[in-house]
């Protein structure tokens, strides 16, 4: 099972609503929309893992940190993130990081 | 299929992941019994919603690929026509050449005729004319000919410009570093044309360059008292700064110069488009307002002041203020600084700028950050990014 963070995305919010509609509808069960997201949690962690390539760096300053239960939740200010193709700026920004080592996450709960 | 997609992974790689979802759940969705076109319908909405969402450029699905690609068509067209823009004049350098306009004092409108010295126009911007409107052309008491010679001084707040006329008088325009102008009859500069002449070819810098200025009117503060000016560089040659100090220190003429310092004032008048001069700039010195917290007139409620100030005596507690309540900052004194929470108003955006990925290691060294983080989907200013790698660092 892969993490499940990648739900709070453009991507995994909209395959939520999408599921939630259906559910709505009754066209799907609660159950088979839970599949699917498992599902989407391991194809979006192989995907990026695999088919994304880039490199990005960012500076800022650093508002607030946190560290629970192995995941890091930091809010910066001011940030720039770059890349080779372009510059980006924003006044705040969250990153939620989970561990990034494997053996790390197989030993959670299934 | 549009080749936007090159330069920008990310469509490809959504596109990638809705395929291998859609597929990999098509198995379990028979399972369920439930229809395929359920399953249709499920990669519909969810790629119509990412289209809806506009965080992804270029996303699309099959069908609309020929929309996109007119689209960008149109996008291209419009773009190139917003680079043909002539650099005429920026509104803050203008310079009125004699040949073209007429020696009365008319307010010149806008941007009149374009320097013909495009040195000196950057010599001029470097001076700090360029909060001077537009330049009109004056009524010089002598009568003007077409041929003048200008000589500008690179100081940021004062400048320095001599007219030559055609009967060979030296008219200095001065301008004070609160814009104040002068024209200083050049009776006693007859002396100095001698010198001046010679130097105004082109030995130095510039070839004069047939313009007259009419140095930025900048607050039209005329000051009352005689000749002040501030000479700093001198572009031409270096002689002309010892002339001008002996210039400058022209005491005699007051009357002349105030009848000048009239005209000047109707031009300035005239044009009516100073730039923002000193009395703007004053008004920009205003301390900010001032939030009384306590003492007769403060700004908050008293009774709320008296409940705070019990109730920490009593409990001893956190002085957790409500900072978002009412906006208001009469917090305690003792501890009003230790709060910094001004999340409430901050999570009201509607795009929170998001990164989620993974660690791989997190490094701090006093309150220097150091971040390696790894296969991350980015939402920045409503766009989405993707990276395997990124690597950041931060001051805390």
């Amino acid at each position: 099972m892969a993490y499940q963070l990648y739900r709070n995305t453009t991507l995994g919010n909209s395959l939520q609503e999408s599921l939630d509609e259906l559910i709505q509808t009754q066209q799907i069960t609660p159950q088979l929309a839970l599949q699917v997201l498992l599902q989407f949690d391991k194809a979006i962690n192989t995907a990026l893992a695999n088919r994304v390539r880039n490199r990005v760096n960012f500076k800022g300053s650093l508002n607030t940190y946190r560290f629970c239960d192995n995941v890091w939740t930091f809010v910066l200010n001011d940030v720039e993130f770059r890349e080779v193709t372009d510059l980006v700026k924003v006044d705040k920004v969250k990153i939620v990081a989970c561990d990034g080592k494997k053996t790390a996450f197989e030993t959670d709960v299934v | 299929m549009a080749s936007s997609a090159n330069s920008n992974p990310v469509p490809k790689l959504y596109r990638s992941v809705i395929e291998d979802v859609i597929n990999e759940v098509r198995e379990l969705f028979l399972d369920e019994g439930v229809d395929e076109q359920v399953l249709m319908e499920l990669k519909t909405l969810w790629e119509n919603k990412l289209m809806q969402s506009k965080a992804v450029e270029g996303f699309h699905t099959e069908e609309q690929a020929a929309l996109q690609a007119a689209a960008h068509q149109q996008a291209q067209q419009a773009t190139q026509q917003a680079q043909a823009q002539q650099v005429l004049l920026p509104p803050q350098q203008q310079v009125t050449s004699w040949q073209s306009t007429r020696p009365t004092v008319t307010s010149a409108p806008q941007q009149q005729v374009i320097v013909q010295d495009p040195k000196i126009l950057q010599h001029m911007s470097a001076t700090g004319m360029s909060a001077a409107a537009t330049a009109a052309t004056l009524a010089l008491p002598t009568g003007v000919s077409p041929y003048h010679q200008l000589i500008t001084s690179q100081g940021n707040l004062s400048q320095n410009c001599y007219i030559k006329t055609a009967d060979g008088q030296i008219l200095q325009f001065v301008r004070a570093a609160n814009g104040a102008q002068y024209i200083i009859q050049p009776q006693q500069q007859m002396v100095l044309q001698q010198q001046v002449l010679p130097q105004m070819q082109p030995g130095g810098v510039q070839a004069p360059v047939i313009q007259q200025v009419l140095a930025p009117l900048q607050g039209g503060h005329p000051q009352q008292t005689g000749v002040i000016i501030q000479p700093q560089q001198i572009v031409l040659t270096g002689n002309k700064v010892q002339q001008n100090a002996q210039v400058m220190q022209m005491p005699g003429q007051p009357g002349q110069v105030q009848q000048i310092q009239q005209q000047v004032q109707q031009v300035q008048q005239a044009q009516g488009g100073a730039a923002p001069g000193p009395p703007q700039q004053q008004a920009k010195q205003q301390p900010p307002m001032m939030l009384q917290v306590d003492g007769a007139g403060d700004t908050s409620s008293e009774d709320e002041d008296e409940e705070e100030e019990e109730y920490d005596e009593d409990e001893d507690e956190d002085k957790d203020k409500d900072g978002g309540e009412d906006g208001q900052v009469e917090e305690e004194p003792l501890n009003s600084e230790d709060d910094v929470s001004d999340e409430e108003d901050q999570e009201l955006f509607d795009t929170e700028n998001v990164v989620v990925c993974q660690y791989d290691k997190i490094h701090r060294s006093k309150n220097k950050w150091k971040f390696h983080l790894k296969d991350g989907i980015m939402n920045l200013n409503g766009r989405d990014y993707v990276f395997s790698k990124a690597i950041g660092d931060a001051e805390w």
